[in-house]
């Protein structure tokens, strides 16, 4: 050790004034004195300057060896003089000279073919393994092959990355998030997503990590991967690790700037055409306002959008640092629109000791979020709104011409406030301690806080809600925070061939949400906004609230790993969860899993594959995993609660709370258990291509609901039950290829693909019985109060449209349909047993594919995804194609020649085929090599430049929850349930968008 | 290496030990068992009995507050009002229209809101009576309040007599075991007894909108004038007994101050469910389904009225049955509608003037402006949505009118004179030479238009199962409504009324 080192060493002692510390140092300092050996650490990369575990380090002409680590450092104890060989499986061995001097080394491996994809390390909860040693369905997305473009929501990385992964997103709108389905979703709640692990933090919201900070995805989707998260695995779990210090320092710079304008609106008819279809059929009376407006267009706008990452990166031997700091402002194409987000991050972590048996590591990730939510409500007034109508006055004021559903949506937009602004911040603390050679202690604490302030203002001119309430403002405020404590001990032990591997740990997390909220109406002026709601005369019960609550989870959890050879692995989990959330008598579940893995072409008998076949390795996993998002807090137990049942004493002729009785209680509730079997396969061809084949099939048990119960006896006509059963089965394939790998000119592809068939086993046990369950509801439609188009129901999967089969139009327009003996009948003759299946939102197959060329400095990247098989209901057409509409209510310019004369009545006329194919992003780029390995990349990135599809309306991609559409147009889903593609009104367009971007990287 | 050991310990005591307390810990609500013990605690816990006859937002059901659905029900099954189709709105599943036809099917959410309307309302009696068990009340003190929930409770299985007549009886919280049907007659007699029971620690005192001896009086006078038509007996003097000690009422000068906005105030309000908007109070939509969606410029030049839904409106026939002279005919609006701002007819949309018509193109296709529209409770400028009128239920123009009705039917019409003179006199209308039943259904229809009460006078009277507007003739069995298709998926104990198919 040299003295530099060595003061360094002494700062950080007296510093970290840790005793115990120093007193370990001191042991440490007695290695300094060992004659003519030395202690040598290094770090073993590849050549895309990936760490590199498990390559082995030996000293020449001795036994002396060791491994790197999951982080490919290693450390030795060598003799002065003599050399070390690095040699890991596919890529050229390096010899390595020991000088006095020496004493950190990095060593860089030259790739040498499939293998160096084979060592990546992969994140497996609470520890990490060589791509190579995996025994479960885990797939993996680099940082540099996540989606690129003008992301707000971090979700969109994925899209089209992970095969079975499907990444829904309901609209255009930059506020909005993005639903994740994995392997079909497990649950009939809206909870479906997966868990999210950010550096080993479970259970954190993806957004509090930007883009452009991942250094890669890991996507756990069978049960043998995911039940180390027992009760939160049942949907997959998806693994960020965020970038940290790397060797040595950079600067780099990201900068995007782009245009979004809107390609795709319904065609409804102009005022002229409106005008002539009146003057056609003599409708002579219809009011006709004089102008000529496009209502859609009025709405919309040209969105110009930037966003800017800059990050510094420095690396040491045993410490590094990373900062960055983002800039996104995204706006959206609807005027008012849009998300503005201050993001940055902070990581370092520093080893101690000369074997680096201690680290530090710290993370800290914040961001705000700005933007004004839109009232969807406006698309619906958009086609309403007769097009004759200008949006202003001729004194400049907006239009507003009475009538239900006939608001003017520019005024609605202009005059209404709505500021809300999030702030998300994630920080943890982590150590690692190796201890007794095989041992390694890890301690995890983390701080998870997520706040959103929302404030609202209507003035008293507001059309909508404004003027009758004269004015309403609103202040509302509401967070979580999730705390998390984990402590876990990690053993290893290579003995001649085999590898033991074992985990134990604890871990223990806590949420508490509470939040409050006031508003009043009644404002003499407008003058204050939002900004003084003591100025509201008008007050009501209910218009001030808060509220509080709070969870905890507790579980143990180990995993045991055991190799032979390297030929055939063997791993078993298990994990005990228990949670407050569920019922007395239901408090601790227990989620195993066992996987195993035969590296085939390891065998001898395979050495006559060789030359083509480098790897083929097979995978056979089981698990039992849990779901417990669907149930709520306290929804076990016997509550009184305060709702709006004022009661009226007619002695003080005041009003008073009630205090009732909210919820049947459940002391039965519990989490919702998958089983799933995995089968893989994991393939290397010719040196070029890599790839993985998945089949699985999943049964989940105990599905919550909030079933009907009946009444009498229950106090409420629903309660939140654990019940059916359903299964998903389905195979995926995942295939990356380098097609061409020259030195000037180089092609890579990836294909995606997945396949999954869902069906509901069981809606009832001996307690609850239900037939069905209506879900798809239509109500708030006009004339579809109370309706439903979907089922639930025993053999058919979630979103199964149910209703009549369209036989067409009848010769005078009226709508025909098939009755069950297949005649064609008018709708008074359809009885309920008419009713049947007509296909469902579940897609046949998912598709993700990528490419990239390089030539010289130029470089083209091409991304695109699609759906097909899916169904979706046209809702929007169904209700625009009315007979009744005109003259006041504006419809598509196809059905004046449709000859439609019925009212609309669901059934399989408005269901479409919704399949589809978009072209994500396509990019060129030229990059301009500097002095020092510095760059510069210019490039030019257009994203959803089209979309192929069948799909009548605005857009094919349709939210998957029921809240995407029926909250927008205003009309709360009491009844919570999931409603899939459903087109209603509620299509914000999606935006194609031509940007300019910048990268800047900067190296020493 | 020992260090190290330490070093990971140390670490490990960052985390407590025992961190495995799974209770939940409650912030902003209650765990039943702890509350019930203080006089204002026991008054928010009875309260919520009274809370709940305004009925509740229903996801099940999908619709609103339900009390507006029972008395949707009621009413668009009789001869009074009715919810036409009109264009694309209010089909809505053909749910009215099956009410109005006589030929609804046991999956009529309407007729789900009512069985839930009435059942959950049991159900939460039932809970605060556990409630009021548990707590710390001496037995004396618990008496009283017991006799004025179990009335509460009695007055919604009167509704479940009344609309589905065999219902299971329920009355223990704690008891979750699947219930079967009670007969018609056993719910009678439940009803009968559970407010004779109820009587003698019920206040004696007109107390506006409790469950006071007076209510029970007038809930049984109820149940002895339908008794026929519930159970086969007629208990005719039973009834006018009943209405006899009625007492501390009289009929308002003003036939609308009982629905005025502050009708609170009403010397014939017998029983209500009072509302207020500022207290949070949400239902009561009665004026909100009714009038055409420009009607609000008809009470504001500015438009400062809410919108309404152009829905329910009066059957042809209903409107011409007034003379013009009756005070009573404007419960509803007809005619021209005049635009406040401009002095001139409103024109609609299509270039139409808002002219509410007497007759409907038909039920299946009303248009926009066709039927008189129900405007019993006071409309005026700057109301808001949630309306703050009191809903009633019963008034004492009601105990008159069941005393005449007995009366005539006891062969005895003289007798009901004087019954009648303060109604017609109030209403400015002559008296008839000879009072028949014919008579007295004419006067029910006009006194009590758009009342929720109607269907049960249909029955009694017999007209219920004849023929009218678009409607045929009807079968005995529909006297009582179907037990609701879900109810009977969930509860394999419970068996359709007759006459009903099974499924």
């Amino acid at each position: 050790m040299n003295s530099k080192n060595k003061k360094l060493v002494l700062h950080q002692m007296w510093t970290t004034k840790s005793a115990v510390l120093m007193i370990f140092m001191l042991f440490l300092s007695a290695g300094i004195f060992a004659q003519g050996k030395k202690q040598i650490t290094g770090t073993v990369y590849d050549n895309t300057g990936n760490v590199l575990p498990g390559a082995s380090i030996v000293e020449v002409g001795t036994k002396n060896g060791t491994t790197t680590d999951f982080d490919g450092k290693f450390s030795l104890q060598v003799a002065v003089g003599s050399a070390i060989e690095v040699s890991f499986i596919g890529a050229t061995t390096q010899k390595v000279q020991i000088t006095g001097t020496s004493s950190n080394l990095d060593v860089r491996l030259q790739n040498d073919g499939y293998a160096l994809a084979e060592v990546q390390v992969v994140s497996v909860g609470y520890g990490k393994v060589k791509k190579s040693d995996l025994t479960g369905a885990i797939s993996t997305v680099a940082g540099d092959d996540l989606v690129k473009g003008t992301i707000s929501s971090t979700e969109q990385v994925l899209q089209g990355k992970v095969a079975g992964l499907n990444i829904i997103r309901p609209s255009g709108d930059p506020a909005a998030g993005a639903t994740l389905r994995l392997r079909g979703g497990t649950s009939l709640t809206a909870s479906n997503s997966p868990l999210i692990v950010v550096d080993g933090i479970a259970g954190v919201d993806i957004n509090v990590v930007q883009p452009s900070d991942i250094k890669s995805v890991d996507v756990l989707k069978d049960a043998s991967a995911t039940a180390i998260y027992g009760s939160r695995g049942a949907n997959g779990v998806i693994i960020i690790t965020t970038k940290s210090g790397t060797k040595g320092v950079s600067v780099v710079y990201n900068g995007l700037s782009s245009i979004g304008y809107v390609t795709d609106n319904l065609d409804l008819l102009s005022a002229n055409q409106w005008r002539g279809y009146m003057r056609e059929t003599g409708n002579l009376d219809a009011v006709d306002y004089g102008g000529n407006t496009n209502w859609q267009k009025a709405i919309e706008q040209t969105a110009i959008s930037q966003s800017h990452t800059l990050s510094i990166n420095s690396g040491k031997a045993d410490s590094g640092f990373r900062t960055s700091i983002g800039y996104l402002n995204n706006e959206g194409v609807i005027k008012k629109s849009g998300l503005e987000r201050i993001s940055g991050n902070v990581s370092a972590y520093q080893y101690l000791g000369d074997n680096k048996d201690v680290k530090f590591d710290m993370g800290l990730f914040a961001n705000i979020d700005k933007w004004h939510p839109i009232d969807y409500r406006i698309f619906e007034r958009a086609y309403n709104l007769n097009p004759t109508i200008p949006v202003y006055d001729a004194n400049g004021n907006f239009t507003s011409v009475g009538g239900n559903i006939y608001e003017n949506p520019v005024e609605i937009l202009t005059n209404r406030t709505v500021d809300n602004k999030r702030h998300r911040l994630l920080g943890y603390f982590k150590t690692e301690v190796k201890f007794l050679n095989d041992f390694m202690v890890s301690a995890n604490i983390s701080l998870e806080h997520n706040a959103v302030k929302g404030s609202t203002y209507k003035p008293s001119y507001a059309v909508m809600e404004g003027r009758t309430e004269d004015g309403y403002a609103q202040k509302k405020y509401e967070e979580y925070t999730n705390a998390q404590g984990e402590i876990f001990v990690n053993y290893n032990k290579t003995l001649d061939k085999h590898v033991i591997g074992a985990l134990a740990g604890y871990s223990y997390f806590e949420n508490i949400y509470e939040g409050f909220g006031a508003q009043r109406s009644g404002f003499v002026t407008d003058a204050f906004g939002y900004n003084n709601l003591g100025a509201g005369y008008n007050y009501r019960l209910g218009d001030v609230y808060s509220y509080k609550g709070k969870s905890n989870l507790v579980s143990f959890f180990a995993r045991a790993n055991y190799s032979y050879d390297g030929k055939y692995l063997l791993t078993a989990t298990v994990r005990r969860d228990g949670s407050s959330r569920f019922g007395e008598n239901n408090k601790w579940g227990t989620f195993p899993s066992a996987s195993a893995a035969w590296k085939i072409s390891s065998e001898e008998f395979m050495d006559g594959t060789k030359g083509w076949l480098d790897n083929l390795k097979l995978r056979v996993g089981y698990g039992v995993t849990g779901n417990q998002d669907g149930i709520g807090e306290y929804k076990s137990l016997s509550i009184l609660g305060v709702g709006n049942d004022s009661y009226y004493d007619p002695v003080t002729k005041t009003w008073s709370l009630a205090y009732s009785p909210k919820q049947n209680p459940n002391p039965d509730l519990k989490w919702e258990s998958t089983e799933q079997v995995n089968i893989g396969i994991d393939f290397s061809l010719f040196n070029r291509i890599t790839g993985s084949f998945e089949w699985y099939s999943k049964k989940t048990k105990d599905l919550l609901y909030t079933y009907e119960v009946p009444q009498p006896p229950y106090l409420v006509g629903n309660m939140l039950a654990n019940v059916g059963e359903m299964s998903n089965k389905g195979v995926e394939l995942t295939l990356n290829a380098n097609i061409i790998k020259g030195d000037k000119f180089s092609w890579d592809a990836n294909l995606t693909l997945g396949h999954n068939v869902q069906k509901i086993e069981k809606l009832s046990n001996p307690t609850y019985k239900t037939d069905v369950i209506y879900s798809g509801s239509l109500h708030g439609l006009a004339g579809m109060s109370g309706q439903y188009s979907q089922v639930i129901a025993e053999g058919y999967p979630v979103g199964t449209f149910w209703g009549y089969q369209s036989a067409g139009l009848g010769d005078d327009g009226k709508m025909l349909y098939y009755n069950a003996a297949g005649d064609k009948v008018l709708e008074g003759a359809l009885v309920d047993a008419d009713k049947r299946d007509l296909g469902n939102v579940q897609p046949d197959l998912t598709l993700g594919i990528g490419m990239n060329f390089k030539y010289g400095n130029f470089d083209l990247g091409i991304s695109g995804y699609g759906m097909f098989g899916q169904k979706a209901l046209n809702a929007t057409n169904m209700m625009l194609n009315d007979p009744n509409r005109l003259p006041a209510f504006n419809v598509p310019d196809d059905f004046l020649n449709s000859g439609i004369t019925s009212s609309p009545k669901y059934s399989s006329y408005w269901i479409e085929d919704a399949s589809f194919f978009r072209l994500q992003t396509l990019s060129v780029g030229y990059t301009l090599p500097l002095k020092y390995k510095s760059k510069v990349r210019v490039y030019l990135m257009g994203e959803n430049l089209f979309v192929l599809t069948n799909y009548k309306g605005v857009d094919p991609e349709i939210g998957l929850n029921a809240q995407d559409g029926i909250n927008q147009t205003g009309v709360m889903d009491l009844t919570g349930l999931a409603a899939p593609g459903i087109d209603r009104y509620n299509n914000y367009p999606r935006p194609t968008t031509i940007s300019v971007g910048l990268n800047f990287t900067l190296n020493n | 290496m020992k260090i190290k050991i330490t070093a990971a310990i140390l670490l490990s005591m960052l985390f407590t030990v025992s961190c495995t307390d799974l209770n939940e810990e409650l912030y902003d609500r209650v765990e039943d068992g702890n509350f019930g013990n203080t006089p204002k605690e026991i008054d928010a816990l009875v309260g919520g009995a009274y809370s709940s006859l305004r009925g509740f937002a229903d996801g099940i059901s999908n619709n609103y507050p339900t009390c507006e659905y029972v008395f949707f029900l009621n009413e668009v099954v009789s001869d009074e009002a009715t919810i036409p189709t009109r264009g694309t709105n209010w089909y809505d599943g053909g749910q009215y229209q099956d009410a109005q036809k006589h030929t609804w099917k046991a999956d009529n959410r309407m007729i789900l809101s009512a069985w839930r309307y009435n059942y959950t309302g049991i159900a939460k009696i039932n809970a605060i009576i556990y409630q009021i068990d548990k707590s710390s009340l001496t037995t004396q003190a618990k008496t009283p309040i017991y006799a004025e929930l179990k009335a509460i409770r009695a007055y919604y299985y009167y509704n479940l007599l009344d609309m589905f007549g065999n219902v299971p009886i329920v009355t223990n919280f704690e008891d979750v075991d699947l219930p079967s049907n009670s007969t018609r007659k056993q719910v009678y007699d439940f009803v009968e007894k559970e407010l004779l029971d109820a009587i003698p620690y019920l206040n004696s005192s007109v107390v506006y909108s409790k469950l006071t001896k007076n209510v029970a009086y007038s809930i049984l006078a109820r149940l002895y004038l339908n008794s026929e038509a519930f159970i086969g007996t007629p208990r005719w003097q039973d009834c006018i007994d009943m209405c006899q000690k009625v007492s501390g009422y009289t009929l308002t000068p003003d036939f609308f101050a009982n629905f005025a906005t502050e009708n609170q105030t009403s010397s014939e309000i017998i029983f209500a469910i009072p509302y207020d908007s500022k207290a949070g109070t949400v239902g009561n939509y009665m004026s909100s389904m009714s009038c055409h969606y420009l009607h609000k410029l008809t009470l504001s030049p500015t438009g400062n009225y809410p919108w309404s839904a152009n829905g329910m409106c009066a059957q042809p026939g209903v409107y011409s049955a007034f003379a013009d002279t009756d005070k009573r005919k404007k419960c509803m609006v007809a005619g021209d509608q005049i635009n406040l701002a401009t002095g001139s007819v409103i024109i609609m949309d299509n270039g139409e003037p808002l002219t509410y018509t007497e007759n409907l193109t038909s039920l299946t296709d009303a248009k926009e402006n066709e039927g008189v529209r129900l405007g019993k409770y006071e409309m005026k400028a700057g109301e808001n949505w949630e309306r703050d009128h009191d809903f009633v239920l019963i008034r004492y123009a009601e105990i008159l009118m069941m005393q005449a009705e007995c009366y005539v039917r006891l062969g005895a019409p003289e007798l009901a004179r004087p019954f009648l003179q303060q109604i017609t006199a109030r209403a400015g209308e002559e008296m008839p030479t000879t009072i028949d039943l014919a008579f007295i259904d004419q006067e029910l229809l006009k006194e009590f238009t758009f009342e929720g009460r109607r269907r049960t006078d249909n029955i009694r009277f017999g007209t219920f199962f004849d023929p009218w507007w678009e409607k045929g003739e009807t079968e005995a069995y529909r006297a009582i409504f179907p037990i609701p298709t879900s109810v009977l998926t969930t509860n394999k104990n419970l068996k359709q009324n007759p006459g009903y198919p099974l499924n």
